[in-house]
């Protein structure tokens, strides 16, 4: 089994629901960033996303856009990205760390050298570009026990969900809607749309479940306990850091985390 | 799209999963639509009687003289409605839209060619109709986005990133993950995921279908050479595909912009600062740097700065199909110039690439030998940036006096 899964589970033995929060490396600075980082893994937050910014972020919706195009000012480089963030989980072994990034960042650094050089301290890798379909690109990392980690949408076909299902390893990041990052959530009936969806996946994987986009108060979070193993939020951090800054962050993160 | 799409090691599907479902939708019913022979009378029905198809090949006995080479000829795509070789796309996939019912379109432009092709078939239509336009390239293409919104698109000015065609692209791209439903994202170049780049390419081959005949009509032998500008890669697909394999020698005209530096040129083919990659929903040669960041491009010309290019040009060009080359800003204004002057023919900046570099070569080869320029689009919607260029001082008197007037 997964190691990333494992730990999923057995924190999920004395919490009703894991936070998983993300931070863009370099934004607004490549020192700033990792403060953050420190902040929500000092916080006891179970996991971090960590996104190394893409110039065409295309599942990405303004706020986070307009971060990662701020980032890209700082010039960031994925071989350094990762030895950061691989310190940051070696000093927080009670949470995990996981990269974010779009193909392109990924497959220049190429998948031989980010399986080496995440093996020891990350434990996954979310890929919003690259489809089920290519799994086969993912190969080394799966080898070096770096869990890719799927997105499940709603809609998807029950033959596309055992499909998924079946390569599915830490967990399965569902999305809780169509659209991209940083929008507002829905009605009633939508909600009780996102529960047969979740259902349906549910009834086809033992891998935990995370929920993300348009997730942003812990009132959201609170109503996910039972629903799902994990709730993402991304863009309601960014905005209270550009907000507030980081007292606002701060802020946010135990508002968030009082919900467990 | 597990295995499909794929032209050589580019091409293929990376999409986020959202857009699987409506790919899906997209492929059959592009298939079935290419089966049935009514839907492809329509397409040339409707490129007949409302583009005004086919368009000339025209022999430039003057400008061949000066020269002193090949007999040049043109082949006429500024003569579509709209003004550029856009049309034929823009009608396959409105006609596809419409049969697969969808109430509303969407589409990135760069120089707005596409825009105003796509707003033109949506009035034509019936669709609802969104263009996302690079905020950069709105104010260099105004007159573009008149007609867009006269039309009654919505244009949407896209200023995140560079602000160019690849953001625009973006954009749509993240219109289409929220509402597929009842969507066609029209994309207006050989680019994108499966089937975009088969699918814009064969409603571009007209163009070279329609050189085969009139080359064996006018000339009595087909062209020893073919020369096309390649931003996305339409014009040049629909001009050489039905070449590829012949004896005809296929080539490709970048933007050599104003310089070899970073950000100076828009070339993916003989430059260190381009290589494979995978972005905007396919794998192509991309212009980036080397942490996989997509780069700034420039040209003279707002329809040539994407950074990538067609998957099936750049496998061409691997297999040694099709020669990639090209041509400066400032030999485009001169190319420009010299067939304005010599025949009476206007041509867009983006074609003023295609034929600098076929004049270029055309002095070299002898006077029994025929080559074919691509003129994709005439050059009117250009003033500006010529007039600009040329450091016309009437024109900016004209704006002045054209502004005081209005107040």
């Amino acid at each position: 089994m997964s190691q990333l899964a494992t730990f999923i589970q057995q924190q999920r033995h004395t919490k009703s629901i894991l936070l998983m929060t993300h931070v863009i490396y370099g934004y607004p600075d490549i020192a700033s960033s990792l403060q953050m980082m420190g902040t929500i893994l000092q916080k006891g937050v179970a996991i971090l996303e960590v996104q190394f910014p893409f110039s065409d972020p295309v599942a990405d919706g303004p706020t986070i856009t307009d971060a990662c195009h701020q980032a890209l000012q700082n010039q960031p480089k994925l071989g350094q990205c990762i030895t950061d963030i691989s310190q940051l989980a070696a000093q927080f072994p009670s949470s995990r760390v996981l990269l974010m990034s779009y193909l392109n960042p990924l497959l220049q650094y190429g998948f031989d050298a980010l399986a080496t050089d995440m093996a020891a301290h990350i434990s996954g890798v979310i890929i919003p570009d690259l489809p089920i379909d290519q799994h086969t690109m993912l190969a080394p990392l799966v080898a070096a026990n770096v869990d890719p980690i799927w997105l499940m949408i709603p809609d998807m076909q029950q033959s596309r969900i055992d499909f998924v299902a079946a390569k599915a390893r830490g967990m399965l990041y569902c999305v809780s809607r169509k659209g991209v990052t940083g929008q507002g959530a829905g009605s009633q009936r939508a909600k009780q749309q996102l529960h047969d969806y979740l259902d349906a996946i549910k009834a086809s994987t033992q891998v935990p479940l995370a929920l993300g986009f348009g997730i942003s108060t812990a009132e959201q979070v609170s109503e996910l306990i039972g629903v799902v193993d994990i709730a993402v939020v991304g863009s309601a951090l960014l905005r209270a850091f550009q907000a507030q800054g980081l007292a606002g962050f701060s802020a946010k993160i135990d508002e968030l985390m009082s919900v467990s | 799209m597990n295995d499909t799409g794929y032209f050589g090691q580019y091409g293929g599907s990376f999409i986020p999963e959202i857009l699987y479902s409506s790919q899906q939708q997209l492929l059959k019913h592009y298939r079935q639509a290419m089966a049935d022979p009514d839907f492809i009378a329509q397409v040339k029905r409707e490129m007949q009687q409302y583009s005004g198809r086919p368009t000339p090949l025209t022999h430039c006995a003057n400008l061949s003289a000066q020269i002193g080479g090949a007999q040049i000829y043109l082949k006429r795509e500024d003569l579509n409605h709209s003004g550029a070789h856009k049309m034929n796309n823009v009608i396959g996939q409105g006609l596809l839209a419409k049969r697969m019912g969808k109430k509303r379109v969407i589409a990135e432009t760069g120089a707005g060619q596409h825009g105003v092709a796509t707003a033109l078939i949506s009035a034509r239509l019936g669709f609802e109709c969104t263009i996302y336009m690079g905020a950069h390239d709105i104010a260099r293409q105004y007159p573009n986005v008149f007609w867009m919104k006269q039309l009654g698109a919505t244009v949407v000015p896209v200023t995140s990133g560079s602000q160019t065609l690849k953001d625009a692209l973006d954009e749509a791209l993240r219109d289409w993950t929220a509402s597929y439903e009842d969507t066609h994202y029209l994309i207006g170049t050989s680019c994108g995921c499966e089937p975009f780049p088969e699918m814009v390419a064969g409603f571009q081959s007209v163009i070279g279908e329609e050189v085969k005949e009139q080359a064996m009509a006018q000339i009595g032998a087909m062209p020893d050479k073919i020369y096309a500008c390649v931003g996305g890669g339409s014009n040049a697909c629909g001009i050489f595909l039905p070449f590829v394999g012949t004896d005809t020698e296929l080539v490709g005209i970048e933007a050599g912009g104003r310089g070899d530096g970073v950000g100076e040129h828009a070339k993916r083919f003989h430059t260190d600062q381009a290589k494979f990659g995978i972005s905007q929903g396919f794998a192509s040669m991309f212009i980036q740097d080397d942490q996989g960041q997509l780069a700034p491009t420039h040209s003279i010309s707002a329809g040539l700065d994407y950074v990538g290019v067609s998957p099936i040009l750049a496998d061409l060009s691997d297999r040694g199909l099709v020669r990639m080359t090209s041509a400066g800003d400032s030999e485009v204004l001169a190319a420009f110039k010299t067939l304005m002057k010599a025949e009476g023919i206007i041509a867009a900046l983006e074609s003023s690439h295609a034929i600098a570099g076929g004049l270029r070569e055309a002095a070299e080869l002898d006077s029994s030998q025929n080559i074919v320029i691509n003129v994709s689009g005439r050059g009117d919607k250009d003033i500006f940036t010529i007039a600009k260029a040329l450091e016309d001082q009437p024109f900016n008197d004209f704006l002045r006096s054209y502004l005081e007037e209005g107040q």
